[in-house]
């Protein structure tokens, strides 16, 4: 499946929109179909100060607990609440309302760019994977 | 299709990928886990009706006139006075009154009979039982070669009737008979794993993609769906069933785990009997009991539960309910912390989250 343009992604199976000095982030698609439905999702809380590619929360399926990474660094400003009573968002919506949080984000941007992948590179990614 | 795994196969194995689900290795065979969603699949078996593939189950047979007393002397159960076509749930133990295997003993007529045993323990129980085998008693084993499909939900009954050539209306819960089934020999147990109505179909590997597509097909218009060993789980923890390894085990006792009226102290003797009565007698034992959070991440094997700041117990298994609508569990407590309604913490991630003691089942289906 092609993956949504202008989006960074993870080799963790995140994006990350990034408007100004603020990312969304949430999980992508390939990532919430292995996952199956999610029924909790544990987000990093307003204020925090989080690493690129450290561990923010975690993502629960039926049968499994998942890290949920950070693809950068920053401050988290915003956690996608509507996730508390409806966690099945993220599998339905993944890259919409199935939106993770917001960080605003701080440290050298093209160093942690260049550690992510654009769409094709993910689609790649994803190809090898399932080999 | 080429499988580069170690595991082996059902008969449904090439069904199974056909209709798209991810497998898993498991008892030693390559089995599904899920087809469009545990969800989904959970939801058709409560309200219409589902298909599993359950031939990684192993099929014992046994014909002889003393099956009967063989066997009343390695399980906790009266197998003797089963009649034919009579169905029962047993536990194989040990000498320390554990458990070597749970399982469904079926009597199809007077001198035969059919023991079916966890994948899991497969190879554990052949030993057991052909170390100790009588003569006089011949023992054939279907595991690999015959098929277990598995069709539970409320729809069953009409799913299947028009594929059996006997009156489905009169197989009673736990009871069996042999049949046809799309005209091939098979045995039909009214008996299953999921607290609904249903059937099992043992019948040879053979006849069991065909039977398979065909009830598919039937029931398609109806919501029936194939359901793999994820939605299996949850389905049978609601209903309050034991899955060995969790909530028995050769340390965990039928007593422990809820079994006692499985347990026939009035048999003359059977292996750990004298263990079991002591554990009654002393009743001091940590005991299985369901666990219904209150808030919070899902409850998972191994988190330990807390009872006013004391951990006395951990959690066996643990899924979230959608028929409940909490997140559930069951625990092996200290007796002290075993009486439902106690409230309790359950400590996830470094933090505690309440729950509450509850009775099991979660769930009983409405009487018909």
């Amino acid at each position: 499946m092609a993956q949504p343009q202008g989006l960074l992604y993870s080799k963790e199976h995140e994006w990350a929109k990034v408007e100004g000095d603020v990312a969304t982030v949430g999980i992508t698609d390939y990532a919430q179909q292995s996952l199956g439905d999610i029924v909790f999702v544990e987000l990093p809380k307003v204020g925090a100060k989080v690493d690129q590619g450290g561990n923010v929360g975690v993502v629960e399926s039926v049968k499994a607990v998942s890290d949920l990474f950070t693809p950068l660094s920053g401050e988290v400003v915003e956690v996608n609440t509507a996730l508390e009573d409806d966690p099945s968002l993220v599998n339905r919506e993944p890259f919409g309302g199935g939106w993770m949080f917001k960080i605003k984000v701080s440290g050298d941007l093209s160093s942690q760019r260049s550690k992510l992948l654009d769409a094709s590179s993910y689609e790649a990614l994803i190809r090898e994977s399932e080999h | 299709m080429v499988n580069e795994s170690a595991e082996r196969q059902t008969a449904l194995y090439d069904e199974h990928l056909a209709l798209g689900a991810r497998m898993v290795p498991f008892g030693g065979f390559e089995m599904p886990v899920q087809y469009e969603g545990i969800l989904k699949e959970h939801d058709a078996v409560r309200k219409r009706a589902g298909l599993f593939d359950l031939s990684h189950m192993a099929q014992y047979f046994f014909t002889g006139a003393g099956v009967g007393e063989w066997l009343d002397a390695l399980t906790v159960n009266k197998v003797v006075t089963m009649k034919p076509r009579q169905a029962r749930y047993n536990v194989f133990t040990n000498e320390r009154g554990g458990a070597h295997d749970d399982v469904i003993i079926y009597r199809l007529d007077d001198e035969r009979w059919l023991v079916v045993v966890n994948a899991g323990n497969a190879a554990k129980m052949l030993a057991y039982l052909q170390e100790r085998l009588p003569s006089g008693i011949t023992f054939t084993s279907k595991h690999g070669t015959n098929a277990n499909i598995a069709i539970q939900g409320p729809l069953s009954q009409q799913l299947l009737a028009p594929f059996v050539d006997v009156e489905l209306a009169d197989l009673k819960y736990y009871t069996c008979m042999e049949c046809r089934v799309d005209g091939v020999a098979s045995i039909v147990a009214r008996t299953g794993y999921t607290g609904e109505d249903g059937f099992e179909i043992f019948v040879e590997g053979e006849a069991a993609p065909r039977i398979w597509r065909k009830l598919l097909d039937a029931g398609r218009d109806d919501g029936v769906v194939a359901c793999g060993l994820g939605a299996r789980d949850v389905l049978r923890l609601e209903a309050g069933m034991a899955l060995y390894g969790h909530e028995l085990s050769e340390e965990i006792t039928p007593l422990q785990a809820g079994l006692a009226w499985v347990v026939k102290f009035d048999k003359p003797s059977f292996v750990g009997k004298e263990a079991l009565q002591g554990q009654a007698q002393a009743d001091q034992f940590s005991r299985i009991v369901g666990v219904k959070a209150v808030q919070g991440p899902p409850l998972r094997e191994g988190y330990v539960v807390k009872h006013d700041g004391l951990p006395l117990g951990e959690v066996r298994s643990g899924a979230p309910s959608p028929t409940v609508g909490a997140n559930i569990g069951t625990a092996l407590i200290a007796k002290q912390a075993a009486a439902p309604g106690t409230s309790v913490t359950v400590e996830i991630r470094a933090r505690e989250y309440p729950a509450e003691i509850v009775a099991l089942p979660f769930y009983k289906r409405a009487a018909s």
